[in-house]
């Protein structure tokens, strides 16, 4: 069997998991990561246990920056002769030339892109390499720890798993966490569903954890001068919903879930 | 293992140290070292490695080896030189710029390029395309010219790598064949490791050279500090007939539509002639032989030399495997080295060039182990580099 020409959603997971091993194997702080499509749009991103917030978004710049430039960082940097930074002004600082940021390429096409945020430059680009690595093997790589990601990927499987059960359309979810609303985890089903639920589903979320209430009930909460213009996540509808973790992990935070579905 | 164990374990049987090599065939050099072009990178190859990397230091550095070895362990290595075709000003360009490469290192021994003392004997040269067609009488009407390179090598691995294995074990080193390595534990620095045929081994030290498995045996014992795609490549051999035709490694440099191919012809030690190579990463169970890759061989071979029908004396075609690091940049560079976290454990990862950069990889094992804290004294009954053990084959 040959390997994949495109990026599903467990393959995107599959290297994720490769990645956090290598990060773990070779003692590198918590981080995160991402795997975009060719467009540069999530299909998963995740962060480490006690990962930096801001790390997460880095991340998935990186990852947005080697599909669309169809390279590599290492290799930007060195074609723009260290000047790279230059090119931001035309995208508000998407563009990230900083190693860590690596491009999928399959069948001599790159089909996506890889991103890792949370070491120092070369960690983030053996890291992202590892994940490149992992599309290319046929087995799984396990890891060890990050007990927090893996009760909230347990959670995300559930909503997926839902999602199937019912025929429900593809679906994105973001799990984020109770200090910022900064996601944790985003998820981007396969069958089609538009990128636009990627940041749809964010925005839930963060507007669940924000107001802990489900996102649909923050008008009753706080009234609807609150609503536009305040904060661009803000979104009212429904598909934002708080929880909180049993046991161990309840205290470090309230995570919520923000999907966005829409029945067939 | 295969070429780069048995490099390794003979290197190291020079030492006061007791060996063993474990390997899943019932032989050495049963994959990737019987699947490739045979080429022993002599000089001209050398200077297109990147400067400053080991996959250029180790290469550069075996060149003044391989004579020796030759001589000592009777294997054969046949000077072919390669042909470099120039068919533009483009080509010219670029082949100008290795050319003076080459005459720079030979002056200055801290260059990046240096290259050993006596290494270009003779040294590289223009030819023009009436010499080129005494060299190669059916060579393509459209190269001008070529950049020569008299010193490239062929050889066969697999023999390079039975005479390293017999001389090995004729310096005390233990073969454990036909065991595949499933699982290893780590104890301090006692490494216990378990084979699917019952056997465990209990090792102080290990060096890891498992080919394109290196990173899955890493990963028994979380010393995986390095990434790797399997790059396939599909060669294909044509019979005596054509063999006969061809005396040098000829090549073109790829342009963007070739990528990422390789686009070389050259004869063997047993007189066929060789094409190749169609590359492609993916999974390394992939071991399908593709259709289109054999005609992509084939139709190298005819844009080299149109007048022979190589369609008619094909062979046969196979595949084999390199470790490819840093496919994202494309820029590989070889990984000899002992994890930060894992100690008495070295990962040794060659991929393309790996057979030409052989014979220095024992030596640069040997300088890592010394400074991880393995004190290497030569052995008291002395090493014999010309004796002979067979029976290495269980
Ligand atoms: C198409 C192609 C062309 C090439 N051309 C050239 C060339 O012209 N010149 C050049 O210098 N190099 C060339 N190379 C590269 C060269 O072939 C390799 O670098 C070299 O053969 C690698 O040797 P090795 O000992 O690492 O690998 P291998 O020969 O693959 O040996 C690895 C060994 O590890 C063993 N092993 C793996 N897993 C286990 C396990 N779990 N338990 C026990 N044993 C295990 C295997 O049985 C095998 O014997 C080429 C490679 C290819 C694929």
């Amino acid at each position: 069997m040959s390997a994949p020409r495109t990026i599903t959603l467990d393959v995107a997971r599959k290297m994720i998991d490769a990645m956090i091993r290598y990060a773990r194997d070779n003692r590198v702080l918590p981080g995160s990561f991402a795997v975009v499509d060719e467009g540069g749009h999530v299909i998963a991103a995740e962060r480490r246990d006690n990962g930096l917030p801001a790390t997460f978004d880095i991340a998935i710049d990186k990852a947005w920056t080697a599909a669309t430039m169809k390279t590599s960082a290492r290799v930007l940097e060195v074609i723009t002769r260290g000047q790279g930074w230059r090119l931001n002004v035309k995208y508000g600082g998407r563009l990230t030339i900083i190693p860590g940021s690596v491009p999928v390429v399959s069948g001599n096409k790159v089909i996506g892109g890889i991103g890792h945020s949370g070491g120092s430059a070369e960690e983030d680009e053996a890291i992202a390499q590892a994940g490149l690595s992992a599309f290319y093997r046929e087995d799984h790589i396990d890891f060890t720890g990050e007990d927090m990601l893996r009760s909230l990927r347990r959670i995300a499987d559930a909503a997926i798993s839902h999602v199937i059960e019912k025929k429900l359309r593809p679906v994105a979810i973001t799990i984020v966490d109770e200090w910022g609303g900064w996601p944790v985890l985003i998820y981007r089903m396969d069958g089609g569903g538009p990128y636009g639920y990627i940041e749809a589903s964010r925005d839930r979320a963060w507007t669940a954890a924000a107001f802990r209430v489900p996102s649909d009930a923050v008008v009753n909460e706080v009234g609807i001068n609150y609503g536009v213009g305040w904060n661009e996540r803000l979104t009212v509808t429904a598909g934002g919903v708080p929880f909180r973790l049993q046991a161990q992990c309840s205290q470090w935070v309230l995570p919520v879930i923000g999907l966005r579905m829409i029945r067939k | 293992m295969a070429l780069l164990g048995v490099s390794v374990a003979r290197e190291l049987s020079q030492y006061n140290v007791s060996i063993a090599v474990i390997d899943r065939h019932n032989d050495v050099g049963l994959e990737s070292t019987t699947t490739n072009h045979n080429l022993v990178c002599q000089g001209g190859d050398s200077l297109t490695f990147r400067p400053g990397t080991l996959h250029a230091e180790l290469n550069v550095k075996s060149i003044p080896l391989w004579p020796k070895l030759a001589d000592e362990l009777g294997f054969p290595l046949r000077r072919i030189g390669g042909l470099w075709l120039i068919r533009d000003k483009a080509d010219f360009r670029r082949y100008l710029r290795l050319y003076s490469r080459a005459f720079k290192s030979s002056l200055e021994p801290n260059a990046p390029y240096y290259i050993p003392e006596g290494s270009f004997q003779p040294p590289l040269e223009f030819v023009d395309r009436k010499r080129l067609l005494d060299m190669e009488p059916y060579i393509t009407p459209s190269a001008l010219g070529a950049l020569h390179d008299p010193n490239l090598c062929i050889t066969d691995p697999v023999k390079v790598a039975k005479a390293l294995a017999e001389n090995a074990r004729a310096n005390g080193v233990e073969f454990l064949l036909n065991q595949e390595v499933v699982r290893i534990e780590r104890q301090g620095i006692t490494y216990s490791i378990y084979t699917r045929q019952g056997l465990v081994i209990k090792s102080t030290f290990v060096v890891n050279a498992a080919g394109i498995e290196v990173d899955r045996i890493a990963e028994m014992v979380g010393a995986r500090n390095f990434s790797i795609v399997p790059l396939k490549g599909t060669l294909t051999d044509f019979d005596e007939e054509v063999g006969r035709l061809i005396s040098h490694e000829v090549h073109v440099l790829p342009r963007i539509e070739d990528m990422p191919h390789v686009k070389a012809v050259l004869p063997n030690i047993y007189g066929l002639a060789r094409s190749g190579i169609y590359l492609e990463l993916t999974y390394r169970s992939d071991r399908v032989v593709r259709e289109e890759a054999v005609n992509h061989n084939i139709k190298v071979a005819k844009e080299l030399f149109p007048e022979i029908p190589f369609e008619k004396h094909v062979v046969k075609s196979f595949i084999g495997f390199m470790a490819y690091t840093n496919a994202d940049t494309g820029w590989h560079d070889f990984v000899v080295d002992i994890p930060d976290y894992v100690p008495n454990w070295v990962n040794i990862v060659l991929g393309p060039a790996g057979v030409s950069a052989s014979p220095m990889l024992g030596k640069k094992v040997v300088e890592l182990l010394m400074q991880s804290g393995l004190r290497l004294e030569p052995k008291r009954g002395g090493f014999d580099p010309r004796a002979r053990r067979g029976g290495v084959q269980s």
